[in-house]
C-alpha cells in the first residue's frame, strides 16, 4: 500500500517546508515518526499559531479520571468510604486470574500498533498504608507531586516531557490477607518516560516489592516488568487440551511451591492432599 | 479492490463478514491488516497456528500458557487447529465494545470452563490461580492459595449464587456474578476495535487513492 512505503505527492503550491513538515508526520515508521511536541516547536508551524491556555486546577484525583477516561471501573467502594476507615478493595480470584498475559488480547494490537503497555504491577506482602507511604517517599524525590485518595494515587511530575508531563495512577488491591497487588497506569504523558520513571521507581521500592527468592530459572537478571517474562515455566502442559495432563502439570507445581520452611512431614502431606484434590 | 487470496487459502469475503458481525467493511478490513501479519509471522498461509497465536501475544512463540490456549481454542471455532479470518473476525467481535454483555459472559464462561463440562470448578479456579502465579513468578504457599479461593466460595455462596450449592459455577450462576461483578468481564472488551481502522487504513480507502492518481 502506497501509504505504508510513505509514497505520496504534495501539491505543487505547497511550500518546501509544509512538504518536509508533512513528510515527517506522515511516517510509516512509529519510532522515526515526529512527536507533537517536536511539531510544535516545528518553523512551519510556529507561524501564526497561538497556543491553547490550559488550566491545570487543583482537582480531586475522581475528576482527573474521568476525564481521562480510564478505561478500568472504578473501585467506588473506596471512594464512599470517609478518610482513614478505607480499606484496600479486594481483587477476588477471577480479577486476579484476568490479569494473565494470556487473558491480554491488547497485545495483539500494541504490538502491531508499534505501542507499548501503559501498565503494570508488582505484588507486596506489607500492609496497604506502608506501601502507600513507600511509594510517596520514593516519588517525591524523583520530582513527583503525590495525590491520594484512600488507596488510589495520582503521581504527577513536575518536569514536561516529550509529550507533557508524566502522571501515573497507582491502585492497591487485597487479593488474600496480607498479600496485595499495586497496578500503576500511565495516564498522562509519554509511555516510554514511563517505563524509565518505573524502572527507577521499583529500584527505590525493592523493600516493598515481593519477588521469588530463587530466581534460578530465568536468564535475564530483572525481568522487564513490561514484557511478559518469558523464564522456563514449570507449568508446561504437553497437550493443550487434556485437563487430565494439566493436572499433572498441577501435581508438579504445588510440589515446588510448598514454602521452604515446611518440615518434611509437612510437604509430604501437602503434595497428597494437592493429588486428592484433583 | 487488495487482493484476499493469500498462496493457499481463500477467505472469506469481508463485505459477508461485516453482515455478520458488527463491524462494518472498512473495519473487517483493517483486521485484515492485522491478520494477514499475525498469520504470516511463521508460516505464510493465510492461517494462524498456535505458535503464531503466541509470537502475537508474549513475543515468543514458544510460550506456552493454558490461557492463550483457551482463548486459541475458542477462536478455532471449527475445530482445525488454525484460525482462519473469518474465525478471526468473528471472534473479535466479541471483544467490540459494543457487542452484548451476553456474548461476552458466554465467552468469559467458556473460557474459564477449561475442560468444558460446562461448570467452572473449584479445582479449574486453582489451576489457572497457579498458573497465573507461575507467570508472575510469584510463589505462594498452599494456605494463600487456598484462602483466595475460600474467598470465590464465599464470593458465589455470599450472593447466593451457588443456588445448588455443589460447590461449582454453571452458567446461570456465571451470569449472577457477572451482573453484579461487571469488572468481572474487564479482558472481554478491546477498545482498540474502535479505532481500528486508523491504526490499520483500509484496502478501501487505498484503492480510491490508486484510482484518482491514475
Amino acid at each position: 500500500m502506497k501509504i505504508f512505503k510513505a509514497d505520496f505527492d504534495c501539491p505543487p503550491w505547497f511550500s518546501s517546508s509544509a512538504k518536509k513538515l508533512i513528510k515527517r508526520i506522515l511516517d510509516p515508521n512509529p519510532l522515526t515518526r515526529i512527536t507533537v511536541a517536536e511539531i510544535i516547536e516545528n518553523e512551519w508551524f510556529k507561524k501564526g499559531y497561538i497556543p491553547p491556555r490550559f488550566e491545570r486546577a487543583d482537582v480531586s484525583l475522581d475528576d482527573v479520571d474521568a476525564i481521562f477516561n480510564e478505561s478500568r471501573d472504578s473501585r467506588n467502594l473506596v471512594e464512599q468510604c470517609e478518610e482513614g476507615s478505607a480499606v484496600p478493595a479486594t481483587m477476588n480470584a477471577f480479577e486476579l486470574i484476568s490479569t494473565s498475559q494470556g487473558l491480554n488480547l491488547s497485545s495483539l494490537f500494541e504490538k502491531q500498533m508499534g505501542l507499548v503497555k501503559r501498565e503494570t504491577r508488582f505484588t507486596s506482602k506489607c500492609p496497604a498504608n506502608e506501601i502507600i507511604s513507600k511509594i510517596e517517599k520514593t516519588a517525591m524525590p524523583m520530582g513527583f507531586g503525590v495525590k491520594k485518595n484512600n488507596y488510589k494515587m495520582k503521581l504527577l511530575g513536575e518536569k514536561t516531557g516529550r509529550k507533557g508531563h508524566l502522571a501515573v495512577t497507582t491502585e492497591i488491591f487485597q487479593v488474600a490477607p496480607s498479600l496485595f497487588m499495586v497496578e500503576l497506569r500511565k495516564s498522562e504523558g509519554d509511555t516510554l518516560e514511563f517505563h524509565k520513571f518505573y524502572n527507577n521507581l521499583s529500584t527505590g521500592l525493592k523493600d516493598i516489592v515481593w519477588t521469588t527468592t530463587d530466581r534460578g530459572k530465568v536468564e535475564e537478571k530483572d525481568g522487564d516488568p513490561f514484557v511478559p517474562n518469558s523464564p522456563k515455566s514449570a507449568f508446561t502442559p504437553k497437550s493443550e487440551n487434556s485437563l487430565k495432563n494439566s493436572s499433572k502439570a498441577l501435581i508438579c507445581i504445588t510440589e515446588a511451591i510448598v514454602p521452604k520452611e515446611a518440615t518434611s512431614e509437612q510437604q509430604k502431606a501437602k503434595g497428597r492432599m494437592h493429588t486428592k484434590c484433583l | 479492490m487488495g487482493c484476499f487470496h493469500s498462496k493457499v487459502t481463500r477467505h472469506e469475503d469481508p463485505t459477508e463478514l461485516a453482515s455478520q458481525t458488527a463491524f462494518i467493511v472498512s473495519e473487517v478490513e483493517a483486521l485484515f491488516e492485522l491478520f494477514k501479519s499475525i498469520s504470516s509471522s511463521v508460516i505464510d498461509d493465510g492461517l494462524i497456528n498456535k505458535e503464531e497465536f503466541q509470537l502475537a501475544l508474549f513475543m515468543n512463540k514458544k510460550k506456552e500458557n493454558i490461557f492463550a490456549n483457551r482463548v486459541f481454542d475458542l477462536f478455532d471455532a471449527k475445530k482445525k487447529g488454525v484460525i482462519d479470518f473469518g474465525d478471526f473476525v468473528r471472534a473479535l467481535n466479541i471483544f467490540h465494545p459494543n457487542a452484548s454483555q451476553e456474548d461476552k459472559t458466554d465467552f468469559a464462561f467458556k473460557l474459564y470452563d477449561m475442560d468444558g463440562t460446562g461448570f467452572i470448578e473449584r479445582n479449574e479456579v486453582k489451576l489457572m490461580l497457579i498458573a497465573l502465579l507461575c507467570e508472575s513468578e510469584m510463589k505462594l504457599g498452599d494456605e494463600i492459595i487456598e484462602a483466595i479461593l475460600d474467598k470465590v466460595r464465599t464470593f458465589v455462596t455470599f450472593l447466593d449464587a451457588d443456588i445448588n450449592q455443589d460447590g461449582k459455577i454453571d452458567i446461570l450462576e456465571w451470569q449472577n456474578l457477572v451482573a453484579r461483578n461487571p469488572s468481572l468481564l474487564k479482558i472481554m472488551t478491546l477498545p482498540y476495535l474502535r479505532d481500528i481502522t486508523t491504526a490499520f487504513p483500509s484496502f478501501v480507502f487505498n484503492s480510491k487513492v490508486d484510482e484518482v492518481a491514475a
